[in-house]
């Protein structure tokens, strides 16, 4: 749960996977722009250098034709201004005079003949002459003063003069901007709607993913009628939730049927346990001799430990198949070993044995007070048939990680080697042991069946040690708990 | 007082009857529901021991149906499940209780006597027993043998109180555990009989008449006699 606390949405899978399609689409459009734009900018080009070559080709032929007399000057300027007025991609100019369009015809010897143009001839005069231009193919000239080069088509005509036109590259690289700018403020658009509606697909979809992993988790903990939310939608999303019920059907017919099975075995044994016993005690309340009592009262012991083994057994079993039934309920570990140890340690004391407790304190967790009763009982139970006299049994009680952790260990011999590897298993049980073997089975049965960990060492110097943890209360835990589902369940299987 | 038993086991049936009717219960017995439907209606009776797993319904039924037709008498369910329904949890909360099979007679008889008082108006509670020359004083938490001042732990007292209370009635371990210590455990070690072989050696000492009596695979009585 923490990790989601940090950006839930940077952290969420929709964010990853929506990241990446985003990114290639942003790139394969920016891509299809730029060999668009190449290709727009060469069209322009093509066709301002056809215009170029069309009129540099009309204004050598009038220049060619025009007497060279005192008309020459204006004939000449004004076909060159005419010429000027049909420039292609022309836009609104900010000045009155054409400056986007210039006419310049030089001499042989290089010198200026006639200029018609915006401004001051000398600059263009100066910039065509350093620039090497080629007649018959436009060439891009930059004249000082002005940000954008001039386009310049050049023509020689028969009198050995030259003429230049010159066109300003401005409109063109005007309407090449704009159509930049069109393109970003639309492609940011699109990136972003496209990122958005991945986003929220995917989201959408992973939030059924979530609600399933949830259901299913709650699930792992005994509430086996729930199942994951299915939708309609026959994905891969809707085929995994359908796919887990089915599964989870199955695991709580298994479950019913262990149920079944052990009430059912339960039922037929304690019915006639509960007839020999009754039998047992009425011929008690009749012996009047001890020595016709003795045996009578050997037998109800023995049938008391059958059906203490019987019960024991049920749940090891049950626990195994992770199907123990648990009502659980807020108690304190700390207040419940104080009770037990104050009613085992005179027992213990009788057998020489010295009981002691550290503790840090309350300690609440939820668990099935009777089964974690019995639990340690079953520990204590343990210690008094193996220690031998003048032994302590130390009891300590301790939270870490968010789990409380109770370690049970004395100063007697220690686990025999033969049975230490298998001690949770059942029927196992050292040579001297007079126990049925299930002890310390039926401890690692309830801690286990509480979501803890149990493990039974020999201590560096000497002595047995076992220590298991058992999951703390927790506001959340205590919402989970809410569930009567282990009632639903027991309803079915009983 | 009158008690109806509705059990189908033959064994369990005769050895509970008989038991019953040694502890002065007028008991009358019903092999199925539908005996015990019909018993209920003819008699009054002052309490019922219904077994839930019966030939003909389920036990549970059998209540409810019994609670419709106005038989009010409080119910000791006997179970040989091996947990305890919900619906039994749902009985025991409307005043009635359960009992898991097998069971000391001395646990079915004080859950009888139990349901039989809840039953009855509470009389004013007591802060004095008595019992014989032993007298309790339950506010100040003081035990006297003969006028001498018993040096009790907090423990101890309320051991005793229980034995007091049950005084002349066999109380097993496990109402022992049950009752003083509030778990339901069946330890294989000698646990209770040391805190007992502890309480008589500071109520019976050496002279006195003993008061504290074991009955050996039973339990324990405190006499009243």
């Amino acid at each position: 749960m923490s990790s989601r606390t940090a950006n839930p949405v940077v952290r969420s899978a929709a964010w990853r996977i929506s990241l990446w399609p985003t990114l290639a689409f942003a790139c394969g459009t920016l891509l299809v722009f730029l060999f668009l734009h190449r290709f727009v900018a060469s069209d322009i080009q093509r066709r301002s250098d056809a215009w170029l070559a069309g009129e540099v080709e009309v204004l050598g032929d009038v220049a060619e034709h025009t007497p060279k007399n005192a008309l020459y000057d204006r004939v000449v300027g004004e076909v060159a201004e005419l010429a000027g007025k049909e420039v292609p991609n022309r836009f609104m100019s900010d000045s009155r005079s054409n400056d986007s369009v210039f006419f310049l015809q030089t001499g042989a010897d290089g010198s200026l003949r006639l200029w018609v143009g915006a401004g001051d001839s000398a600059p263009y005069l100066q910039a065509i002459q350093q620039g090497h231009i080629l007649p018959d193919h436009p060439t891009d000239v930059h004249v000082p003063g002005y940000g954008v080069p001039f386009r310049v088509a050049s023509m020689r005509i028969e009198d050995g003069s030259l003429i230049y036109l010159g066109l300003s590259e401005r409109d063109q690289l005007r309407v090449l901007r704009h159509l930049r700018y069109r393109f970003i403020l639309l492609w940011l658009l699109l990136v972003l709607l496209g990122f958005l509606i991945v986003f929220y697909t995917t989201r959408r979809m992973l939030s059924h993913v979530r609600q399933i992993t949830e259901a299913a988790s709650r699930i792992g903990h005994s509430d086996l009628d729930a199942r994951v939310p299915t939708s309609d939608r026959n994905d891969e999303v809707g085929h995994l939730a359908r796919t887990l019920n089915r599964m989870l059907d199955r695991i709580q017919s298994s479950v019913h049927q262990l149920h079944t099975i052990t009430d059912s075995l339960a039922h037929d044994l304690r019915s006639p346990l509960t007839a020999i016993r009754g039998k047992l005690e009425m011929s008690l309340s009749a012996a009047t001799h001890g020595e016709q009592a003795e045996p009578i009262v050997a037998a109800i012991e023995e049938l008391d430990r059958l059906t203490e083994f019987l019960n024991t057994s049920l749940d090891v079993a049950e626990a195994r198949a992770d199907a123990l039934r648990l009502s659980r309920s807020e108690l304190d570990l700390d207040e419940l070993l104080r009770a037990m140890i104050d009613l085992y340690e005179p027992s213990m004391f009788e057998r020489g044995l010295r009981v002691q407790l550290h503790s840090t304190g309350t300690l609440r967790i939820r668990a099935d007070e009777a089964l974690i009763h019995r639990m340690v009982a079953n520990l204590f139970d343990n210690e008094m048939k193996h220690l031998p006299a003048s032994c302590t049994v130390t009891v300590s009680l301790r939270t870490a990680n968010d789990e409380a952790v109770l370690t049970v260990e004395d100063d007697g011999p220690g686990f025999a080697p033969e049975v230490r590897e298998h001690l949770f298993e059942r029927r196992v049980k050292g040579r001297e042991s007079s126990g049925h073997g299930l002890g310390l089975a039926f401890v690692d049965a309830v801690v286990r069946a509480h979501g803890g960990t149990v493990s039974a060492t020999n201590r560096e110097n000497g002595g047995a040690r076992i220590e298991l943890t058992l999951p703390l209360s927790t506001p959340s835990s205590e919402a989970a708990a809410q569930e009567p589902a282990l009632a639903r369940v027991r309803h079915n299987g009983a | 007082m009158r008690l109806l038993l509705v059990e189908d086991e033959h064994d369990i049936q005769a050895f509970l009857r008989h038991s019953l009717a040694e502890a002065g219960y007028q008991v009358d017995v019903a092999a199925d529901g539908k005996t015990a439907e019909k018993l209920a209606l003819e008699a009054t009776y002052d309490i019922l021991v219904v077994d839930l797993g019966l030939p003909d319904q389920d036990g549970i039924s059998l209540i409810l149906r019994l609670r419709q037709i106005g038989v009010s008498a409080p119910v000791l369910i006997l179970s040989a499940r091996r947990s305890v329904d919900d619906r039994v949890r749902g009985l025991e909360q409307g005043g009635d209780d359960y009992l898991t099979k097998p069971f000391a007679l001395a646990e079915l008889l004080a859950r009888l006597r139990n349901l039989l008082k809840r039953n009855t108006p509470a009389s004013a509670e007591a802060t004095r027993l008595r019992v014989l020359d032993l007298e309790l004083d339950l506010l100040r938490r003081e035990a006297r043998r003969s006028g001498q001042l018993l040096q009790l732990t907090p423990q101890e007292f309320v051991l005793l109180e229980y034995l007091v209370r049950n005084a002349g009635r066999v109380v097993t371990r496990s109402m022992i555990l049950d009752k003083v210590w509030g778990m339901r455990i069946q330890p294989d070690t000698n646990v209770v009989d040391v805190h007992i072989y502890r309480l008589r050696g500071k109520v019976d000492g050496k002279s006195q008449q003993p008061l504290i009596r074991t009955l050996r695979g039973v339990g324990y009585v405190l006499k009243d006699r």
